[in-house]
């Protein structure tokens, strides 16, 4: 039997077991994950549809133009991007360091067979995201641009197309890394992410300072001009971006001829290049495999433990109570040492969890361009805003605490709901520890509290201070912070209890299952009701002082009031899921 | 049926495997001993095709595991310490997987998985999904999978481990009676007891170095001991460790 239609049974088998696994006992399941799904999809193509209404109806801006030519190109370059990666990474993993290769390698399967079936599973992981966020955008594109009919038609045929491009070259990446620097192969991929972060900053920064201050007010052709200049590299005939977003608006313009040309650039590029990766893996992904077992990892050098045994004991003995941890890096002394008020065991916790996150990049590389993207924009947001209006400042400093509220709500949802279930099979270790069980997750709770409260806060107080916001209103946004931070901290840990999934090891999977965005709908509703009680009123308040319905409102009250809900139902989202947490990992068996 | 021709394997400076040679006739029951870290493994894992080696060659049914790796692959089947089983998929489903793969044609394919489900009694759980498996379920459905397709190399790492004593008395039968019907076993294990009542030749590796290889009483008299295999291998590999011997 022919062995790609062996291994697209294999894959359909696991496809039908899997969903019958999943949703076979409960309709509820399914029903949650499609709700949020659309949800999500709803939301997305509603701010899409808006935004291209507003560029046509308000600015005058063609559909086809170049300024939405340029947003297109925007779109598929950093989705090329981001394919490249996950799809890189997802392929390294799955080709390098999983149970089921050396299983597959070990039969009388081609390399190029086996490489080519986890190809196809990598980039249709890689690329979820896209169907979830892209077409929204697209189809949005498309109405508000009045396409004909058969615009519906090759949007899917250019996306097929054109994902195979930078899976292909992310699959090429990992196979010549690992045969040409196996012991090198995070720091080149670390100084590639560092390199490209790096850009991206500097490409920020210089359009930023490009943009005149007073560019919302006035007509300036001349600045939007120098402006787009900065753009000029995305729209290269040469990126198969570009070919994507001309052929999409040529389909918007009915140039069918047009259209179908592009189409068959990027099909033909992505089939070449596919081709490329798969003759690279009959020749490499052995070879890698051989190379990457037989000295290929660097032996990481850890300071050798010294942690005092952590002991339950209500008078810990003075060398626990002094630091455990005398010898360990100064980072982690400096966290046990910050948190005098928490029990010494579960400082212990806190460390462990700490010291798993930094020797992971690809975690907190995220967090941390994400961050400094947000820094960015901040440190240089008063450069637009110092010829505004008060209600607009107003209104950014509370779009600016959404934004970081919107990234707290990402960092407990994609790092902190997965630690419990990471812990994976030899989670009856921490199980059979000489402490209550509760520490477990108190410890995790403290970590994700300490985490968000440094970015979060930091990235507020910066917000606030280039907007020269009074001391208030930075009085009432950290507290904000401060309560979506615990709320946050204890819906993931807590519902992270509830539902651990310890068969898988890929913390992106985990967090995308079910309890994941269960956890992801419940925090996104918990940021919407804290925004809305503790910060919105003197938002609404203050903006309303200068019109004629100011005498209406009673002032402070109505804050007040917010203040106190929004405390109250922090305080809940902390006891309520921790309390139901306790509960399961008390009654769980190993 | 298996030959390594002087095999070197290195991890970076350090030498897992030194200038091995084996020669292993079909119809063979072949014990591979060592202390942990001898290098077992790695030598298993050159013999399946996942790691080369750095010098010299490995042979199945005379194909060169680095030139021909699929027509060799096609005479072996391995069931290593961990096995795997697709979580997803039922045992029979896996079970027809491994028989496409090896190109069992579909009613042979349909013969012999019947036959396997007979003969490991799977017939209880074989329709489930494997991710609900127990250890010993799995361990039967995997040695199943390595004989559907009939190997005539059988590779053997730890199979004893997790079974109770039914089923390692029923796994020393199958081995036996595989080995009677010409396939070539390859056994690694630490169960001394069971490669002395079951293996034809033996050999100890330690610190990737061959130190002793032949039938039982030829492994005594290298000993100088007259005792049980556990015997002779703690005074083998002891007499090894001892450092003026590492050092010749």
């Amino acid at each position: 039997m022919n062995q790609a239609f062996l291994f697209h049974r294999l894959r359909l088998a696991l496809l039908r077991n899997s969903w019958r696994a999943a949703f076979g006992q409960s309709s509820m399941r399914p029903l949650v994950v499609v709700l949020c799904s659309l949800v999500v999809w709803g939301f997305v193509f509603a701010i899409s549809w808006g935004g291209f209404l507003f560029l046509q109806m308000e600015v005058g801006v063609p559909m086809t133009g170049d300024i939405v030519g340029i947003l297109l190109d925007l779109l598929f370059l950093s989705l090329a991007v981001l394919l490249i990666f996950s799809s890189g990474l997802i392929l390294y993993g799955s080709l390098f360091s999983s149970a089921e290769t050396a299983f597959l390698l070990s039969k009388p399967v081609a390399a190029d067979r086996v490489f080519a079936y986890k190809f196809q599973g990598a980039v249709a992981f890689s690329s979820w995201a896209f169907l979830l966020l892209g077409t929204p955008i697209l189809l949005a594109f498309g109405i508000v641009g009045e396409a004909p009919w058969y615009f519906y038609f090759f949007l899917p045929l250019y996306f097929l197309g054109f994902v195979l491009l930078p899976g292909a070259l992310g699959g090429l990446g990992a196979l010549l890394v690992v045969n040409f620097v196996p012991q090198r192969r995070k720091q080149v991929v670390g100084l590639l992410l560092a390199a490209l972060t790096a850009a991206l900053l500097l490409w920020i920064y210089r359009i930023v300072r490009a943009a005149p201050a007073d560019l919302w007010r006035d007509e300036m052709r001349e600045a939007v001009t120098r402006l787009l200049s900065y753009f000029t590299f995305t729209r290269s005939p040469l990126a198969p971006s570009h070919w994507v977003s001309l052929g999409l608006r040529r389909v918007v313009r009915g140039e069918i001829g047009s259209a179908l040309y592009y189409l068959a650039l990027v099909w033909s590029n992505g089939l070449f290049l596919y081709l490329m990766a798969a003759v690279a893996s009959a020749w490499l992904y052995r070879r890698g495999y051989n190379r990457l077992s037989t000295g290929g990892d660097l032996r990481r050098t850890a300071v050798p433990p010294t942690v005092a045994p952590a002991t339950e004991s209500p008078n810990p003995p003075p060398s626990v109570a002094a630091s455990p941890l005398r010898r360990e890096p100064w980072v982690d002394r400096l966290l046990y040492g910050a948190l005098p008020f928490v029990h010494p065991t579960t400082r212990l916790l806190l460390v462990k969890d700490f010291r798993t996150f930094r020797r992971d990049p690809q975690q907190w590389g995220q967090i941390l361009v994400f961050s400094g993207l947000m820094l960015l924009y901040f440190t240089n947001i008063r450069r637009f805003v110092e010829n505004l209006e008060g209600r607009f400042q107003n209104g950014i400093s509370f779009l600016n605490l959404c934004a970081i509220a919107l990234l707290l709500c990402t960092y407990t949802g994609r790092f902190v709901y997965p630690m419990l279930s990471l812990e994976g099979r030899k989670f009856w270790i921490l199980g059979l520890l000489p402490l209550r069980r509760e520490r477990l997750l108190q410890g995790k709770f403290a970590f994700s509290m300490v985490g968000g409260l440094i970015i979060a806060e930091g990235l507020a107080l910066v917000s606030d201070w280039m907007l020269m916001m009074p001391g208030e209103a930075i009085l009432l946004h950290a507290l904000t912070v401060a309560v979506l931070a615990a709320g946050l901290s204890g819906l993931s840990v807590g519902l992270g209890a509830i539902m651990p999934n310890f068969r898988e090891s890929d913390p992106s999977k985990i967090a995308a299952g079910f309890g994941g965005t269960l956890n992801l709908v419940a925090g996104l509703l918990y940021l919407l009701l804290i925004l809305g009680s503790m910060a919105a009123p003197w938002h609404a308040e203050t903006i309303l002082e200068s019109t004629a319905v100011s005498g209406l409102i009673p002032k402070g009250g109505v804050i007040a009031s917010g203040v106190i809900l929004g405390l109250a139902l922090g305080g809940a989202c902390v006891i309520l899921p921790l309390r139901a947490g306790i509960r399961a990992l008390r009654e769980m068996e190993f | 049926m298996i030959k390594l021709d002087r095999v070197t394997k290195q991890y970076g400076t350090k030498t897992a495997v030194h200038e091995l040679n084996l020669d292993i006739p079909s119809g063979e029951l072949f014990a591979f001993l060592g202390p942990n870290g001898a290098g077992k493994t790695t030598t298993i894992k050159m013999m399946c095709g996942l790691l080369f080696p750095t010098t010299g060659r490995v042979l199945i049914g005379g194909h060169d595991l680095r030139r021909e790796g699929d027509r060799a692959r096609q005479l072996l089947s391995y069931v290593p310490d961990q096995p795997f089983l697709y979580e997803k998929l039922t045992g029979r489903e896996f079970l027809q997987f491994i028989a496409d793969m090896y190109g069992l044609p579909r009613a042979r394919a349909a013969e012999r998985i019947a036959e396997v489900i007979e003969l490991f009694e799977l017939h209880e759980f074989v329709d489930d999904l494997s991710e609900r498996y127990s250890h010993g379920m799995r361990q039967r459905t995997v040695f199943a999978s390595a004989l559907v397709h009939e190997p005539r190399v059988l590779i053997v790492d730890e199979p004893t481990v997790g079974l109770d004593p039914h089923s390692v008395r029923r796994l020393k039968d199958l081995l036996r009676q595989q080995a009677n019907r010409g396939t070539t076993v390859f056994l690694s294990s630490h169960s001394l007891d069971v490669v002395e009542e079951l293996a034809d030749r033996i050999a100890i590796i330690e610190h990737g170095r061959l130190i002793a290889c032949g039938n039982l009483k030829e492994l005594r008299a290298r000993a100088a001991v007259d005792g049980s295999l556990e015997e002779v291998f703690l005074t083998l590999t002891q007499h090894e460790s001892e450092p003026a011997n590492r050092l010749r």
